[in-house]
């Protein structure tokens, strides 16, 4: 009866839920503001560089939560251990088209501290299972790419930015007229589940790419953002939604910033405003 | 099904026409009618004609899967697509233009009148030049003769209208072409289509 009174982007929020208690993710509440200062180092790993601040009653300048991870990780205990955690969060950024700040609708799992390939291999699986549960049967694709990689063979270029640009496009004359290195075009066209066992930066995810061969997609054109992500990343595409609804990937530069220099670190977070529209 | 958004003009006719040479063709558009939609039911494509500057907003949103926009657009709009072929039709170039007798003053904020101001900003950036842009819908070349700015940013195709007005190139900022995008979303799902379309208008 009560699911009957919900949004259907609540359902599918209680739905994701779900999977990710199944799998002995513990459910993070965090509140909605922090210090403005504990951003202020870290404005690289932010998506939006804009953050909407306020000043608290003691003069303090506080700011609502622009991102979910760095909260989570700041307020884990510092343990040697796993720690599994999933949320279902509001962030406030500023979105791209409107130019004004938006109230976000964010559900995700971060998974940190001594990862072994295990954890990795479920955290991508869980991204895939997902994705099908929000799909309610139609299709669905995990755009999986790595960031090390890129950077690896960016290292030696001048013009990174303008290489990463053509990247992400796609544009394979792009890169053709500005003389990229070869090894950068002939990432850009690999596309489709063919790759999979060539390619060796996959090989710690290899079982899971296998078991769903047919949802993934390899895609270098898939950058996200160099500075947070450092190996495998991954984005999450439903038919019939014109933009990602699902991103993620590996984040070890992140721990090592705040603090935790032998932690590793993976997670996710799923837009589930785009599902609505 | 796959949507195709074209731009609605002269740029759009040459690119239908190479479309129609590669197999993709669609009865009617090219009549002087009011239709803005037409559809192939035979290949399952529909194609429609809108504002140039518009292509790269229906294709990023999803309305169209594919597109195809000048070069110019894309780099003004900066739209987070795909840039899969390069059509290799419309061809004209980016330029600053400034009266004949026109001499820079490097200590002055310079005044730029376009129809371009992302693609401005980021070329005089790039040269470290502080600028005032005037941005303007047309008849750019009026600006400089009037003293309303001191050089206009503008595509050039030919320099005939330049010269019929005393202006002259100063620099080139970069070619280009008519380009064809796609939906990042709708690219994952029709890859195999729209790869097969690129191919037949790629020879």
């Amino acid at each position: 009866m009560l699911k009957m009174r919900l949004r259907p982007e609540e359902i599918a929020a209680l739905n994701l839920r779900e999977l990710y208690e199944e799998h002995n993710y513990l459910f993070f509440r965090m509140s909605r503001f922090e210090e403005y200062d504990f951003y202020a180092g870290k404005k690289d790993f932010l998506t939006s560089k804009s953050i909407l601040t306020f000043t608290d009653i003691n003069g303090k300048l506080m700011a609502l939560r622009p991102d979910v991870t760095l909260s989570i990780i700041k307020h884990a205990k510092n343990s040697d251990g796993i720690q599994k955690f999933y949320y279902d969060e509001k962030v406030y950024r500023v979105h791209k088209n409107s130019n004004s700040f938006r109230e976000i609708s964010q559900t995700g799992i971060e998974c940190i501290g001594n990862l072994t390939d295990e954890n990795i291999n479920e955290v991508v699986e869980l991204a895939i299972l997902s994705l099908r549960t929000l799909a309610e049967g139609r299709k669905y694709i995990l755009d999986i790419s790595h960031a090390g990689m890129i950077a690896e063979l960016l290292n030696e270029s001048e013009n990174r930015n303008e290489i990463l640009k053509l990247l992400s496009e796609k544009n394979i004359h792009g890169l053709k007229n500005i003389n990229a290195p070869e090894k950068i075009i002939e990432l850009a066209k690999i596309q489709g589940n063919n790759d999979i066992e060539n390619l060796k930066c996959f090989e710690p995810i290899i079982k899971t790419l296998r078991k769903y061969k047919n949802e993934i997609n390899i895609d270098f054109s898939n950058i996200n953002n160099l500075n947070y992500y450092n190996g495998i990343i991954f984005r999450g595409y439903i038919e019939g939604i014109p933009e990602s609804i699902l991103s993620g990937g590996e984040y070890d530069n992140l721990m090592r910033l705040m603090g935790n220099k032998n932690s590793k670190a993976i997670g996710f977070a799923v837009y589930l405003d785009e599902v609505r529209k | 099904m796959i949507n195709i958004a074209l731009p609605k003009g002269r740029l759009g006719e040459k690119v239908y026409k190479l479309f129609a040479a590669s197999g993709y063709e669609f009865p009617e558009i090219l009549d002087n009618n009011r239709k803005l939609i037409f559809e192939n039911q035979e290949l399952n494509l529909r194609c429609f004609w809108v504002k140039p500057f518009d292509v790269p907003v229906y294709v990023e949103r999803g309305a169209a899967d594919i597109g195809a926009a000048g070069k110019d657009i894309l780099l003004e709009r900066n739209p987070d697509v795909y840039e899969l072929l390069d059509l290799k039709t419309g061809f004209c170039r980016m330029a600053v233009a400034a009266k004949n007798d026109f001499v820079d003053d490097p200590e002055k904020v310079l005044r730029v009148a376009t129809e371009f101001p992302n693609i401005s900003q980021n070329y005089y950036s790039s040269l470290g030049r502080e600028i005032d842009i005037i941005t303007l819908r047309g008849s750019l070349e009026l600006a400089p003769v009037l003293g309303l700015s001191d050089v206009i940013v503008d595509i050039v195709e030919t320099g005939t209208t330049l010269k019929q007005n005393n202006l002259k190139v100063l620099n080139f900022i970069t070619d280009l072409s008519a380009r064809l995008i796609a939906n990042k979303s709708a690219y994952k799902f029709k890859s195999e289509k729209i790869n097969e379309i690129i191919r037949r208008l790629n020879p």
